[in-house]
């Protein structure tokens, strides 16, 4: 098992994962949307440990999380957002979940500034909240009726992340200061050393109607004859 | 002469494309034909109404239209723009490129059309044609970096590593003002300009550049890596260690990592206990990393590996971790590794039966977990005994008889025996154990389809499929681009002797490819705007070789394969291998044939009840006309009446030999294809190729064979140069 950045061309076997483990699914450009827009807040997890049956062996996915920032955030603030996260039944118990996290909100605030991270969750999945409100501290802020297509509730849930802009800072001032970084344990430090069975998938309703057309609007003017009037479309 | 519309004509005109940007398609029409009833001859209105017919789906209408609009007004940009969005539309690239270019002739200033030019080339991968327009594109707005960036990337694109980085260069030196630290355009332009200077093979210099001007870019983690390999690379092992370090710090779980730091520490591969000492460093120091404990696994030989085996294992079953054997099995590879797992996991229930202790609560932890591994140890291809899987797995059954785990594997050791029926009820059984877990539920299917039951599987599979999708699991399923699905579901209607959904199956995956492939389309100005650069061009590189994919290549080489049996036996439905069928076996596969008949044909009546059902004229909310287009052939009918397999199977072996050419299975299904089509020379190409990969290969055996009683019956007929190739061959 190996965690790392997620690449495009991990995208089929995550469009797998995903649709083996969860409700929610994705079409293909919705996985690539995330990639190309944050390339740095999506990981993987990989199982190493498979004999290549061809030389066009793609390496297997076994957890993922999908993790955007919010486009045009209600609040002002910017925040990240986890779309999608799952591990599979076969692969849990080493923490993964935990660790994609971890990985993704550290890059949330590096690369975007992010203040928090939000994420929805079914409220019947006990092993995801577990995760998310006693392992990883994130706190329940509201919760929102028949979220999911089969008419469950969904918790929106949401996680303060100063804590690593602090950590971040206090790193560089070590590094000022002696002019070498010392070794930090911030990012993976074990905060419970328990063995949380967090392998329950979470992930956002699929093929949200509204993301999609916002996808379109954003990334087309497709056939894009606007330039027919003399409006500009090329000032962005 | 174009007629010319008066001032109220000119802002209904202007009407219709923003009803037609923002599709409402209605609208768009009844405006357009405002215009036309005086204005009949007005070429670009004519478009514009064809664009939206297009929208609607009547293509062939809005072909014929926009040609009219070209005959009455032939030098209008509109007409001949909207001419090319239409082919572009209909993925007709190079007709679509042919009008872009007429438009622009026409209108040298239009922004819009020169970038739908940009964008068609580029998806279309001639470089050549992109560096020209983004050059005219960077000439009319110079101020945007976005524009320098582009044509930067057109050069990288098309090799030109220097061309590319001297035009990050240009536009660097323009600006005075210092971009600000959150500039995230500028902090990816940067990186982006660094990786073309790696690419370059210059390290030194890449390095340099990463610590003097990327040192604040805001994707940490790419500049800690890239600088840990560039130290590598030139040979700095000291730093490299500290910059290593540093990232496993970040991530203990990257396995890379750790190898990358070994190397640097000049440690020679058999000083086993140095290379130990780091890995016992990391794993005390973050014991939630797996990677630490068990890499050193790979290296250790003897009682070292033994006794980090044990600690490993005990560790692991304590904890109840299901995925313990999946993450040792590459180590059978070792036949002193083999031997020792299992035995370790032995002595470790040996251990907990003398130790009394009172038994864990949860029994996939201790007892549970061991007997499992063991189970799942003898049902592994390299050390199976089936007999004693089934023992340990009943074991670890009567332990707990509601794990999905357990029941799991036991349905894959009947798998393995052979029993195929048995093992798809044993798998439902565990899918009962845990009805919301969608992963058993696949799995469950995925059994059934094994076992050949098509509806079963579907249903299923419909308990987790939206419910509100029109056309239910099956939409649902090939919507959501379900490739798993979609290839196995082919592959039982084949055995079962169904030929047209079969290839229904394996076409439908052949056009999810196109889709992938035209995925990227938008990306092309996105990412622009976006500034992510570097992923974009992952993405590209990535899409080069999409059908390298297995997904492509199994549902792909299905096809040919049934597409050969067609040609080979055109009266018979049989599947691939019903060749030397006895008696007894023919007439079950007729009735096989006849019953999948059918089915099909039961299945082709319900969906035209169901489409029948679904009223035309429901009310359609604002983005209504965007119609899916329907399929006249959804269960495959016109494509099993295909006249000509061959030149059908064409279309799926072509990708595989362009893009999987080491993969054997794929030469050998193109030989069978071309020896049948009588393209001997292909045939011979595929012939040596698989040669070269496995010339013990049995199959490859027989079609030497083959070729060489071919050639001799038709070798005298041939063209000489042909002959003289295949007799210094083959002969």
């Amino acid at each position: 098992m190996d965690i790392r950045l997620l690449h495009p061309s991990d995208i089929p076997l995550i469009q797998h994962a995903n649709l083996e483990n969860l409700p929610e699914n994705y079409f293909l450009k919705y996985y690539l949307y995330h990639a190309l827009s944050w390339p740095q807040l999506s990981f993987v997890a990989v199982d190493v440990s498979r004999p290549a049956k061809t030389p066009y062996d793609y390496p297997k996915i076994v957890g993922y999380v999908l993790a955007k920032m919010e486009e045009e955030p209600a609040d002002g603030v910017q925040h990240g957002h986890i779309t999608s996260l799952s591990v599979m039944r076969t692969h849990r118990r080493l923490g993964i979940a935990e660790k994609l996290m971890r990985q993704s909100q550290q890059a949330m605030v590096e690369t975007f500034g992010a203040r928090y991270v939000s994420l929805h969750v079914r409220v019947s999945n006990q092993a995801a909240i577990h995760l998310y409100r006693n392992t990883l501290k994130f706190e329940t802020e509201k919760t929102e009726a028949k979220y999911y297509a089969d008419g469950e509730d969904a918790f929106c849930m949401k996680l303060d992340l100063d804590f690593i802009k602090q950590q971040i800072k206090e790193a560089e001032g070590e590094e000022d200061e002696d002019g070498k970084k010392k070794s930090k344990k911030a990012t993976n430090g074990s905060v419970e050393s328990e063995d949380q069975d967090e392998g329950e998938p979470v992930g956002d309703v699929g093929r949200d109607p509204e993301a999609d057309k916002k996808i379109k609007v954003k990334v087309g003017r497709g056939l894009g004859v606007g330039e027919l009037v003399e409006r500009d479309e090329s000032k962005h | 002469m174009p007629q010319v519309l008066s001032t109220k004509e000119a802002n209904l005109f202007r009407q219709v494309i923003r009803d037609y940007e923002e599709k409402r398609y209605r609208a768009g029409l009844k405006a357009a034909e405002q215009i036309l009833k005086r204005n009949p001859k007005h070429g670009d209105t004519m478009s514009m109404k064809a664009l939206i017919m297009n929208a609607q789906g009547k293509t062939e209408e809005a072909f014929n239209l926009a040609k009219e609009a070209l005959k009455v007004d032939f030098k209008s940009h509109i007409c001949w723009h909207v001419y090319g969005i239409l082919y572009r539309t209909n993925k007709n690239f190079e007709e679509a490129i042919k009008a872009y270019k007429f438009a622009l002739k026409l209108e040298p200033e239009s922004q819009q059309i020169q970038r739908d030019l940009a964008i068609l080339q580029v998806q279309t991968r001639d470089y050549e044609g992109y560096v020209q327009s983004r050059f005219a594109m960077l000439k009319a707005r110079p101020q945007l970096r976005q524009n320098w960036t582009a044509l930067a990337i057109a050069h990288h694109l098309e090799g030109n590593l220097q061309e590319a980085e001297r035009i990050l260069t240009t536009y660097e030196k323009s600006v005075s003002a210092v971009p600000a630290k959150t500039d995230f355009e500028n902090s990816e332009a940067l990186l982006y300009k660094n990786s073309i200077i790696a690419e370059q093979g210059e390290t030194e210099r890449a390095l340099e550049h990463l610590e003097q001007e990327c040192k604040k870019c805001l994707d940490r983690l790419a500049v800690m890596e890239l600088r840990a390999r560039y130290l590598a690379k030139l040979g700095r092992k000291e730093e490299a260690e500290t910059a290593y370090r540093a990232l496993i710090d970040r991530n203990p779980d990257h396995t890379d990592y750790y190898k990358r730091l070994v190397e640097v520490l000049d440690l020679t591969a058999d000083d086993e206990a140095a290379q130990k000492a780091i890995f016992d460093e990391y794993s005390a120091k973050y014991p939630r990393s797996d990677a630490a404990r068990r890499l050193p696994l790979d290296f250790l030989t003897g009682d070292e590996f033994r006794s980090a085996a044990k600690a490993y294992l005990t560790l692991m079953f304590n904890k109840g971790v299901p995925s313990t054997f999946a993450n040792l099995k590459h180590l059978y590879s070792d036949s002193y590794k083999k031997e020792t797992l299992p035995s370790l996991a032995e002595e470790y229930l040996q251990e907990v039966k003398n130790s009394n202790a009172e038994a864990s609560s949860d029994s996939s932890k201790g007892e549970g977990a061991a007997l499992f591994f063991l189970a799942q140890h003898y049902n592994y291809y390299m050390s199976r005994d089936l007999a004693k899987a089934l023992e340990y797995v009943e074991k670890a059954i009567q332990l707990d008889p509601k794990s999905v785990d357990f029941q799991m594997t036991k349905a894959r050791i009947y798998k393995h025996q052979g029993d195929i029926a048995k093992a798809a009820e044993a798998m439902d059984q565990a899918r009962l154990l845990d009805t919301k877990d969608r992963y058993i539920n696949t799995k469950a299917a995925k059994y059934q389809l094994r076992n050949n039951e098509n509806e079963k599987a579907l249903n299923t599979l419909g308990l987790f499929t939206r419910a509100e999708t029109v056309g239910g699991p099956l939409a649902d399923l090939i919507d959501m681009q379900a490739m798993w699905f979609l290839t196995e579901d082919g592959e039982a209607w084949q055995r079962r002797g169904n030929v047209a959904l079969a290839l229904k199956r394996y076409h439908t995956v052949f056009n999810i490819f196109d889709i992938w492939q035209e995925d990227q389309f938008d990306f092309h100005s996105f990412s622009l705007r976006k500034g992510q650069i570097r992923a974009y061009m992952d993405m590209i590189r990535w899409e080069d070789k999409l059908r390298e994919h297995p997904f492509y290549f199994r549902a792909a080489l299905d096809a040919v394969n049934l597409y050969l049996s067609m040609y080979d036996k055109p009266e018979g439905l049989n599947g691939a291998n019903g060749n030397n069928a006895n008696g007894d076996d023919a007439a079950e596969k007729k009735k096989a044939a006849k019953k999948a008949k059918k089915e099909a044909q039961k299945a082709e009546k319900e969906a035209a009840e169901r489409a029948a059902k679904q009223n035309p004229n429901k009310a359609q909310k604002d983005k209504e006309e965007e119609v899916k287009k329907k399929d006249d052939d959804p269960n495959g009918v016109k494509l099993a009446e295909t006249k000509d397999p061959l030149g059908d199977a064409m279309k799926f072996l072509e990708p595989l030999l362009q893009f999987s050419p080491k993969n054997i299975e794929g030469q050998i299904a193109g030989f069978e294809v071309y020896i049948r089509r009588k393209k001997y020379l292909l045939a011979a190409k595929c012939l040596k190729a698989a040669q070269v990969l496995d010339k013990d290969h049995p199959k490859v055996q027989e079609l030497a064979a083959t070729m060489q009683k071919t050639i001799g019956d038709v070798l005298e007929s041939l063209p000489p140069k042909v002959q003289e190739v295949l007799k210094a061959e083959f002969a």
